[in-house]
């Protein structure tokens, strides 16, 4: 008995030591939590698309078809700070995916890896605090290319990348559930304010009065199903958070039932937000 | 004035909303009663504010400024004061007068002008 006690400490000993730990779990969480963050890509709206709806809603109701330019640089600015954060983190799940993983010999190196490296960001102005986040956590993921075969490396990246992470995870939610449905919330009202009048035109026809108020409740209802889909993200975001918060608690047991159960879960809620977004579309 | 951050941009930009809402509810509500000079008035002086909010909601996604919890403060008074002015409303050109400043005062926080904005708040408040 004694001697198989031996054998096995001695084996899990060794296996920690040579990174051949089965952290299945920590893998499935990052890549379910990619897959739901890259539902990303398709959101129905942005703060270019509703730029441009508003304005084409102003040169409507202006009866206007000719010169019908939009500025909308802002938004772009937006949408492009938006991406730059959105890419930052799905690499840094790539990197957690490939140290918990030892089947993996290849780092599959996204094609912004050249942006991280060499800070070009494009269009985008970050403050001093998020760009401190954004290079630590850039830095960090070109760390695990390079090292990719070393899969102790885990905890440090772990611990290492958790604030970054967390500060970047939430800029991208307060971009999209708080800023981006703030816009599709004024669009609303626009809507509104625009069909009001239309509706209550005594000059027109029953008819045509019925047509505008169903074309403004069909508007509405599909601004809501963007917003819906908008807070859908949100909480798939607000998940991933808690998912690597509960990682970094429990770094020093990741292999125990209880933290591969809750990963587990974590990743599945993950799996099925991620599922329900691609469907909205 | 400090300047102002991200979060507290969108959250002027809540609180504006709450404004425009109202406005655009208290049109709808006494429709009948407005000539149509005022209604016309009314109606783009919501049309202005919705723009005006929603730059501020891509403004608060792309700037990011130092803080300013007391004009923060003196916004949420100001909302609560609009709340109460239009559900307690008879005076047309009162709501009018009063939804211009409130233009006045979203047109100083888009120029991100901290000098323009105290002086808005101010004269809104006083």
């Amino acid at each position: 008995m004694k001697t198989l006690k031996t054998f096995l400490f001695t084996t899990s000993t060794m296996s920690l030591l040579m990174g051949c730990v089965n952290l299945g779990h920590v893998t499935n969480f990052s890549k379910n939590s990619i897959e739901a963050l890259q539902t990303y890509g398709n959101l129905s709206q942005s703060f270019t698309t509703i730029c441009t709806q508003d304005c084409e809603l102003k040169h409507i109701s202006n009866f206007n078809v000719y010169k019908t330019d939009c500025e909308c640089e802002g938004n772009v600015k937006a949408d492009s700070i938006t991406t730059a954060i959105y890419t930052a983190t799905v690499e840094y799940l790539h990197g957690l995916m490939a140290v918990s993983d030892k089947t993996i010999t290849k780092f599959q190196t996204a094609e912004l890896t050249n942006a991280l490296a060499t800070g070009n960001y494009g269009p985008i102005k970050l403050n001093a605090e998020d760009v401190t986040s954004y290079s630590k956590l850039s830095s960090l993921i070109l760390k695990a290319y390079s090292g990719i075969r070393s899969r102790k490396k885990i905890k440090a990246y772990v611990t290492e990348g958790h604030e970054p992470f967390q500060h970047l995870l939430h800029f991208l939610e307060f971009n999209l559930s708080q800023n981006l449905n703030g816009k599709l919330e004024v669009q609303k009202n626009g809507i509104q304010n625009f069909y009001f009048d239309l509706v209550q035109d005594t000059n027109l026809s029953s008819y045509e009065r019925t047509k505008f108020a169903e074309d403004y409740f069909e508007k509405k209802a599909t601004i809501e199903k963007y917003q819906n889909e908008l807070r859908l993200f949100g909480d798939l975001i607000n998940e991933v958070k808690e998912g690597h918060s509960l990682l970094l608690k429990n770094l020093d047991q990741l292999t125990e039932d209880e933290v591969k159960g809750s990963l587990g879960k974590t990743a599945q809620k993950l799996a099925l937000g991620a599922r329900i977004i691609s469907q909205f579309n | 004035m400090a300047n102002l951050t991200s979060e507290q941009v969108k959250e002027l930009a809540d609180n504006i909303l709450k404004m425009t809402n109202d406005l655009g509810d208290f049109r709808y509500r006494n429709f009948s009663k407005l000539t149509p000079q005022e209604n016309t008035r009314l109606k783009e002086l919501h049309n202005n504010l919705l723009e005006h909010t929603t730059e501020l909601y891509t403004k608060s996604a792309v700037l990011v400024l130092d803080d300013a919890v007391e004009s923060l403060d003196k916004i949420k008074i100001i909302t609560e004061k609009t709340q109460e002015l239009y559900s307690n409303l008879d005076n047309i050109q009162t709501g009018i007068n009063w939804a211009t400043k409130i233009l006045g005062m979203a047109s100083a926080i888009l120029s991100l002008n901290t000098e323009s904005i105290a002086a808005s708040i101010k004269s809104i408040i006083s």
